[in-house]
């Protein structure tokens, strides 16, 4: 796999989870941003949903980062989540 | 609450999970059981559905304490609706990780009695997820001169056990 082709799966992965989790599917929206040794998946959802994909204590957020980093071993490559807010277009990060 | 809709919520599970297998690359296999059948032999976990996954990954799910488990299992509960205090009725478990644990906790237990009737003094243990305190309770109903009760918040919120009736002061009612 291209490192393209990685980021697309990655995405997807990140996409399809958040879709599980929330009540509008639709809403869901994942960007890949890339740094230097790492690709920052932001993930977007309906403004009611944003609790939903945090979890209380953030630990539906963590879950979410472990099965990623799990998957980033595999591909060789670092990801990692940012949750953003909607109403925020400088996207104000999730932080635990 | 029982969750009312096995059969749909096995279902949801099982896209859920292949989805993910597929798409993260991941070598696993599944199989699922809901209802009568999914019940723990052990009666630790009040489970109603339960996840066996196998397959050349399983120790990825498994190093770290079970992190990476622990993880889609929090996520796979949140998919089929689960509150987190409903998160026990479903279990998911790799290479007998579950009772290897809950084998772990027994002998934790054994030992921590075998400490506070000595000394007479309470026992903290480490800080665990909601179903191993649970466990940690259940283990503790045998020694009938020992009480438990569980402190702190969150992620932090760990079990103490102490002599009957000896509750420490420093233990918030809650």
């Amino acid at each position: 796999m291209t490192l393209e082709q990685k980021q697309d799966n990655m995405q997807e992965l990140v996409t399809e989870i958040a879709r599980a989790l929330v009540d509008a599917p639709d809403a869901v929206q994942v960007d890949a941003v890339e740094r230097d040794e790492s690709t920052v998946l932001r993930l977007r959802v309906a403004p009611t949903d944003v609790g939903k994909v945090i979890g209380k204590q953030g630990r539906t957020a963590r879950s979410m980062r472990t099965i990623l980093g799990a998957v980033s071993m595999k591909h060789h490559h670092r990801y990692t989540l940012d949750i953003l807010e909607e109403n925020n277009s400088h996207g104000q990060e999730h932080s635990e | 609450m029982p969750i009312d809709d096995h059969a749909g919520s096995a279902q949801k599970l099982a896209s859920f999970l292949k989805m993910l297998i597929s798409t993260g690359g991941l070598r696993l296999k599944f199989r699922i059981t809901a209802g009568a059948g999914a019940a723990d032999p052990d009666g630790l976990e009040a489970r109603e559905i339960y996840i066996e996954l196998s397959g050349p990954d399983v120790p990825l799910l498994t190093q770290r304490g079970g992190e990476l488990l622990r993880a889609l299992e929090h996520v796979a509960a949140k998919v089929i609706r689960l509150e987190n205090e409903e998160h026990d009725k479903l279990s998911l478990d790799a290479g007998n990780f579950k009772a290897l644990r809950a084998q772990e906790i027994r002998l934790a237990a054994e030992t921590a009695a075998e400490k506070v009737r000595h000394n007479g003094q309470p026992f903290s243990f480490a800080p665990m997820s909601s179903r191993e305190r649970r466990m940690l309770h259940l283990a503790f109903r045998e020694y009938q001169d020992l009480e438990t009760s569980s402190s702190g918040e969150g992620m932090r919120r760990f079990v103490v056990v102490y002599p009957k009736g000896k509750r420490p002061s420093a233990l918030r009612d809650r």
